[in-house]
């Protein structure tokens, strides 16, 4: 207990004695970034903090410590090659606090996720050093590889803080969200969208406020809760805009009951023309494409693409499925598991034939393959497809022999922005516990799973993006449109919200 | 798909019955396309001008069905429909968007037909703004390939003869040989011209400065569809870094997404497809293009047998009939569109079709 106390308490009493870098050449206010100037700020704090701690016994020092781990933590980077690194876990979760929002510890299972708090913590910690200290120590060069992912969203724990008046029905979406129970683009925005059906049902408009202007209020922490359990989807963004603009234009004058059904409604109307419906046309467009003795490529699982083979089959045609999928979702397998149970076809009665392959066995089937159709998470409106982690590989491939490449693609996944790679924005898969995973091997799958350790980091990003050149089509429910067309649709739809 | 043609043939005979007694649609599109200056789309408009004219439907709907099936009955009585469903798609959509505000719906049929007349009189005149556009492109003392037979092409061409030297290459273009027609216009105009084998197009490209083709429509992706042998000399034009201009009426854009060639309306299983001498008597199946699972030891002596009364010669009507008349040239092929709304990128292609019609 005493080295712990030495742990934390160290470092908040070690700015006070010895400034290093900044302090003995001050740089001017205006030349130093936010961050350097925040730094700064804190740095103050926790002297002034640690002087008055001084004072009172040792003993009180590590519950007062962890009580303000903000200064603690921040600043640690300042001496040099930090104990931090070195330390037990105990310290990067106390250093974990401020950036969460939450000061409780992390479930056991997260010793994944708290070493990549460690690693951020870390990093950041060693780059500053390096700023100050030159920074030849090894940890830091170590673990220098992984800085360009930090970005990237990092799956939540279980029990991350609920902030605020949170709904229920969305507390129990957010879990589902962070356990990946709920995962797909159109899922996430059907599952929100009638998560926050019920959210408007259950809400009373308070006195002296208008259902129009207060709503929205009540709803952002909500959503604030769903991204923070995972990274908002663009589907989900999308459709909350368009929420956001029914609120707003909602009749002060209705009565409340009659708005929030109308919201309601709204949002059905939504799901069914935007998803559903979209799904229905996409298929049928998508399915005119297959022929009899083609061979089909998809790649992991998407809805639509799933609708598409079904229906194709549905309608009699002959024709071969090939299901390349990868780790560590595997989530092909549930689309094969769909495809081989469908029903046979009346007339003539065959069933589809299905071959599954993982991503390196995709260069030796390529070439029998005759169209590729894939999903998407998001387009952008350069036409770049932003979509599971794979997806860039097998398109870019399928442009290497020449097979058509189509994307299956509902216009209200259509995204403003464009984004030039995979590391701008990305997410991280789920670790591999998480999930089922069952691939035929001698092997328990727990013995597939590699462990983080000091030295050691899995990077397994969610999605990639697929450069624009690499699509032969998109098929949307407005027809196949070339994806250097896609900035297009809107304007010709005459919407200006997707 | 053999088995499922018969099926939708059954479906569509009461209609194309039912159009017939009251109006031969395709007695009157082959009479308006007699008149030699006017293309294949205009003409399919011009026809079912006529059929409104014709036609007793007493409300939107009903004419919009009738239009929808003597399009349907040109269609499939026209050997090569690409072209025609242009029009035909293009005349619809007109119709369909067509502000309703006349009187009375007779009232609304005779605009609509004195507006297809006119827009057809109109389309006329695009060739010639065709032309003058391309004439900022082809540079004095220029060599243009070009392929087959196409009237906006030839205006394109004799526009430039009035200002500038040019000389001109012309593939023979078979299975129908429309080069000699080319090459026996232009020479009669004055313009230096020879005939280039459809097989010497690599040849000759070298001393190429311009590729200019007509088309039969400009589809979706931004890519084009014309007479057999544009695609090769589109990829001919690429390796050797030539410019590939196409040119077309913006009638001729077709909602229309080809993936490749075998993706395309004119495609029959029956094109080019092998002789097989020993399977010579066994039906064709679409699977049968890919793989058949048979192995040489599957081979009967009765097949064998069969084998010998499969003709060792074939002739050059054979040859035809079994080859495809239009092909399917990728937009990235191509370097720019030349039509009467603009000179347009193949992207610029694909977003003015998504306008025209998403909207």
């Amino acid at each position: 207990m005493p080295a712990a106390t030495n742990d934390v308490g160290t470092p908040a009493s070690g700015p006070s004695s010895s400034t290093p870098g900044p302090a003995n050449a001050p740089p001017s206010q205006k030349a130093m970034t936010k961050a350097e100037r925040r730094e700064l700020q804190e740095r103050q704090r926790a002297a002034k903090a640690a002087s008055k701690e001084q004072q009172p016994a040792g003993g009180s020092a590590p519950s007062r410590a962890q009580a303000r781990p903000g200064p603690a933590s921040a600043s640690t980077p300042r001496r040099g090659p930090p104990p931090a690194i070195n330390a037990p876990p105990r310290t990067p979760i106390a250093a974990n606090g401020p950036q969460r929002g939450t000061p409780q510890r992390a479930g056991g299972s997260a010793g994944r996720r708290s070493s990549n708090a460690h690693d951020y913590q870390r990093t950041r910690a060693s780059g500053d050093a390096a700023s100050v200290a030159g920074g030849d120590d090894d940890p830091a060069n170590r673990s220098r590889g992984l800085r360009i992912f930090l970005h990237f969203g990092l799956p939540k724990p279980k029990g991350h803080g609920i902030k605020g008046d949170i709904h229920p029905a969305i507390i129990r979406l957010g879990l589902q969200f962070s356990e990946f129970k709920i995962c797909g683009a159109n899922a996430r925005c059907i599952a929100t969208l009638t998560a926050f059906k019920t959210v408007i049902q259950d809400y009373v408009t308070p006195p002296n406020n208008t259902l129009s202007r207060h709503l929205m209020t009540h709803l952002s922490p909500q959503i604030t809760h769903l991204v923070s359990a995972r990274p908002m989807s663009v589907t989900m963004g999308n459709a909350i805009r368009q929420l956001k603009l029914e609120i707003s234009d909602t009749d002060i004058d209705l009565p409340e009951q009659d708005a929030k059904d109308a919201l309601c409604l709204k949002i059905d109307t939504y799901i069914r023309d935007r998803i559903i419906i979209a799904d229905e046309v996409i298929s049928e467009l998508a399915g005119k494409k297959i022929k009899d003795g083609d061979v089909i490529l998809t790649y992991a699982r998407s809805s639509v693409v799933e609708k598409v083979l079904l229906r194709a089959h549905a309608e009699g045609k002959r024709f071969s499925v090939i299901v390349i999928d990868s780790r560590p979702m595997l989530e092909g397998k549930h689309l094969l598991k769909r495809l081989t149970s469908a029903p046979a076809s009346s007339f003539p009665p065959t069933t589809m034939s299905c071959t599954y392959a993982l991503l390196p066995a995709l260069p030796s089937l390529i070439s029998k393959v005759t169209t590729v159709i894939l999903g998407a998470h998001s387009l952008h409106s350069n036409g770049a497809l932003y979509s599971r982690a794979g997806t860039a590989m097998v398109a870019m491939l399928a442009k290497q022999h020449s097979v058509p490449v189509l994307v299956c693609c509902e216009t209200y996944k259509f995204s403003e922005g464009i984004i030039l790679d995979g590391f701008e924005k990305n997410e991280l898969a789920p670790p591999l516990p998480q999930l089922r995973t069952s691939f035929p091997s001698t092997r328990p799958s727990s013995s597939l799973a590699l462990e983080p350790k000091a030295n050691l980091e899995i990077l397994n990003p969610l999605y990639d993006l697929t450069p624009p050149s690499c699509v032969t089509a998109v098929v949307t429910e407005v027809g196949l449109i070339p994806p250097t067309s896609i900035s297009s649709i809107p304007v010709a739809l005459g919407r200006t919200v997707l | 798909m053999p088995v499922k043609t018969p099926v939708a043939e059954g479906a569509q005979q009461p209609l194309a019955k039912q159009a017939d007694a009251a109006f031969d649609v395709y007695a009157t599109y082959q009479k308006i396309s007699a008149d030699d200056e006017l293309s294949i789309p205009l003409v399919a408009i011009l026809t079912l001008a006529e059929l409104i004219e014709k036609s007793h439907a007493g409300t939107m709907f009903e004419l919009v069905k009738e239009l929808h099936e003597g399009a349907a009955v040109l269609e499939k009585r026209s050997p090569n429909p690409i072209s025609l469903n242009a029009g035909c798609q293009l005349f619809i959509a007109f119709v369909t968007l067509f502000p309703h505000d006349s009187a009375s719906f007779s009232d609304l049929k005779t605009e609509l037909v004195q507006q297809a007349r006119r827009y057809a009189a109109e389309g006329l005149t695009y060739r010639k703004k065709i032309a003058e556009l391309c004439l900022g492109f082809i540079k004095d003392d220029s060599v243009i390939l070009t392929h087959s037979y196409s009237r906006v092409v030839m205006q394109t061409l004799l526009r430039a003869h009035q200002q500038k030297r040019i000389s001109v290459y012309v593939t023979e273009a078979r299975p129908r040989s429309l080069g000699n027609k080319t090459y026996e216009a232009l020479t009669a105009a004055g313009i230096p011209c020879a005939v280039v084998l459809d097989s010497a197009v690599a040849y000759v490209m070298e001393k190429v400065d311009v590729v200019l083709v007509g088309s039969e429509a400009i589809v979706e992706s931004g890519g084009l569809i014309n007479a057999v042998g544009s695609n090769q000399i589109a990829i001919i034009a690429k390796a050797a870094n030539k410019p590939f201009y196409a040119v077309a009426e913006s009638y001729k854009f077709h909602r229309l997404f080809p993936l490749s060639q075998y993706d395309l309306p004119s495609h029959k299983p029956d094109i080019l497809s092998f002789t097989n001498p020993l399977f010579n008597s066994k039906p064709l199946t679409a699977d049968a293009e890919h793989e058949d699972g048979i192995t040489p030891s599957d081979i009967s002596n009765a097949d064998i047998h069969k084998a010998r009364s499969v003709p060792l010669s074939i002739s050059q009507e054979d040859i035809y009939r079994n080859n495809p008349d239009v092909d399917y040239t990728r937009p990235d092929l191509i370097s720019l569109v030349f039509s009467d709304v603009g000179s347009l990128t193949p992207e610029g292609v694909s977003q003015y079709l998504v306008g025209m019609f998403a909207g």
